[in-house]
């Protein structure tokens, strides 16, 4: 068939998506179980860096730090009641997919979607770090829209449900350089110490504007914001304020204030 | 020209960075890092050859209306299968590179050489051409990268080499050299040792300044 016809444009355009797209999705199909592991070890090495358990930096064996994440206290909360709920494995709930599994998915209203989420899960997986028999932190997993992607991470709290212990963001595709920064381990050092809550309970914690000076009283729920990156800093802002309120994780963490959890029997205590 | 030219040549005399100033943007963003531009260049040249290999297999059927279109779904294929190895194998290295190995689809090295000898030479000849220019590509990433992560960190691929003043050692590093901009400087100097070298490959100006003749004043 002559090169000019334009029945050969369409079969050669035709041919060349089938083929590459085959290959493309054959990729994606087979190194599925490798990204997934790659995810889950990433995951157990950010959440075990919230808890305290290891040194910051520290790094551990992969099927060591596996084995610590492992045996972390890990429990299923219904957000929209802040009650602990047994009936749901923690280990197989995928809180991203429930999102938008009519099931679990929760529809968040337009007026408190801070985070710009549209649906988020009903269920969350938090993890409770313990020191002996005190609770020591509560891991909380937050996400949001930044300027360009979905911002993933986690918030640790100290056991008055108010002091920031940690932070980190595991997963986003913010502007390299600019954006991104919210994964800086020594701006996120700042979080620490924070409190989230003002006297009235409402979420107050913020990032920026500008320096914080660290001896002033707006330091008290302020950290700087990162140059540059004034949407992205702002967008964090917003996801915490939505996952502390009452949309999010206000209601467990106030009955957590009354009544502090107990630790379950079966669980190890992670001082190994 | 004979086999071995068609690697060589693109390696000094017709460097795809410093002569033809292509793929400026992966290569200022990526250097400061030895690692992540030696894995930058091993994407870029495997992505080169795949596609021009490719392209110049097909060459002869496609046609000129579509060939563009066709060229990027081979290159943007290419591109997300070495992605999704890198995530699967390199874990670390592909989150610090980040975007950019996605945006090897929008390095003009790749479509450039694609349109230049892929569609018009045998697959033999484009995959040589294609190594040469990937190795090219490569060369002076690598020096680039050496420069800024050596001066700029005191370290090469990670490994600490010079001990920093701030952890009690001697060597004040240049931290500007971290920043993109100082790519351009690097870059920048190497195009003009190159070009003092071998004045050939100095670029006719675009425009010549005319000196006017002064207006006559007739009244």
């Amino acid at each position: 068939m002559d090169n000019n016809d334009p029945r050969k444009a369409v079969i050669v355009v035709a041919l060349v998506a089938v083929v590459c797209s085959s290959l493309v999705s054959a990729a994606v199909v087979l190194l599925r179980p490798m990204h997934l592991n790659n995810q889950l070890l990433e995951r157990s090495r950010n959440i075990m860096q919230l808890t305290g358990l290891i040194e910051p930096g520290q790094t551990r064996e992969d099927a060591n730090m596996l084995a610590l994440f492992k045996n972390l206290d890990v429990r299923m909360v219904d957000i929209d009641n802040g009650a602990f709920d047994e009936s749901i494995d923690p280990n197989t709930f995928d809180q991203r997919r429930a999102a938008g599994d009519p099931r679990f998915g929760v529809a968040v209203p337009a007026d408190q979607d801070l985070a710009k989420l549209g649906t988020r899960s009903r269920f969350a997986p938090v993890y409770l770090v313990w020191d002996g028999s005190e609770l020591r932190r509560i891991i909380l997993p937050i996400r949001g829209a930044g300027m360009w992607s979905m911002l993933y991470g986690y918030l640790a709290l100290e056991a008055d449900m108010n002091t920031v212990a940690a932070a980190s963001f595991y997963e986003q595709t913010e502007t390299p350089g600019l954006g991104d920064q919210i994964t800086r381990s020594d701006w996120l050092a700042k979080w620490r110490g924070r409190k989230v809550f003002d006297d009235l309970g409402d979420p107050v914690f913020a990032v920026g504007p500008g320096r914080i000076a660290p001896d002033s009283p707006a330091a008290l729920h302020r950290v700087d914001a990162l140059t540059g990156a004034t949407i992205t800093g702002d967008a964090v802002t917003s996801l915490l304020h939505y996952w502390l309120g009452p949309h999010g994780f206000q209601p467990l963490l106030n009955q957590l204030r009354e009544q502090p959890p107990t630790q379950a029997a079966t669980v190890t205590t992670g001082n190994s | 020209m004979s086999l071995k030219q068609y690697v060589t040549t693109p390696l000094l005399k017709e460097n795809p960075l410093t002569l033809h100033v292509l793929g400026i943007c992966a290569a200022l963003a990526i250097t400061n890092s030895l690692t992540s531009s030696l894995i930058m260049s091993a994407a870029l040249t495997t992505v080169l050859i795949i596609s021009n290999a490719t392209i110049s297999l097909i060459r002869h059927h496609l046609p000129s209306s579509v060939r563009m279109i066709v060229q990027i779904t081979i290159i943007a294929s290419a591109v997300t299968v070495i992605d999704q190895l890198l995530t699967a194998y390199l874990p670390t290295a592909a989150s610090t590179l980040s975007v950019y190995i996605s945006l090897i689809v929008t390095n003009c090295i790749v479509l450039g050489r694609a349109e230049a000898c892929a569609m018009n030479y045998g697959v033999g000849r484009s995959i040589l051409d294609a190594l040469g220019n990937g190795l090219g590509y490569s060369a002076i990433l690598i020096i680039v990268a050496t420069i800024r992560e050596l001066f700029g960190n005191g370290s090469l691929m990670g490994v600490r080499i010079l001990e920093l003043a701030r952890d009690g050692g001697w060597f004040q590093p240049n931290e500007m050299l971290m920043l993109a901009p100082s790519a351009f400087f690097i870059i920048g100097f190497m195009v003009w040792g190159i070009r003092s070298w071998k004045p050939e490959q100095k670029e006719q100006p675009d425009f010549k300044s005319v000196v006017l003749p002064r207006e006559v004043e007739g009244r």
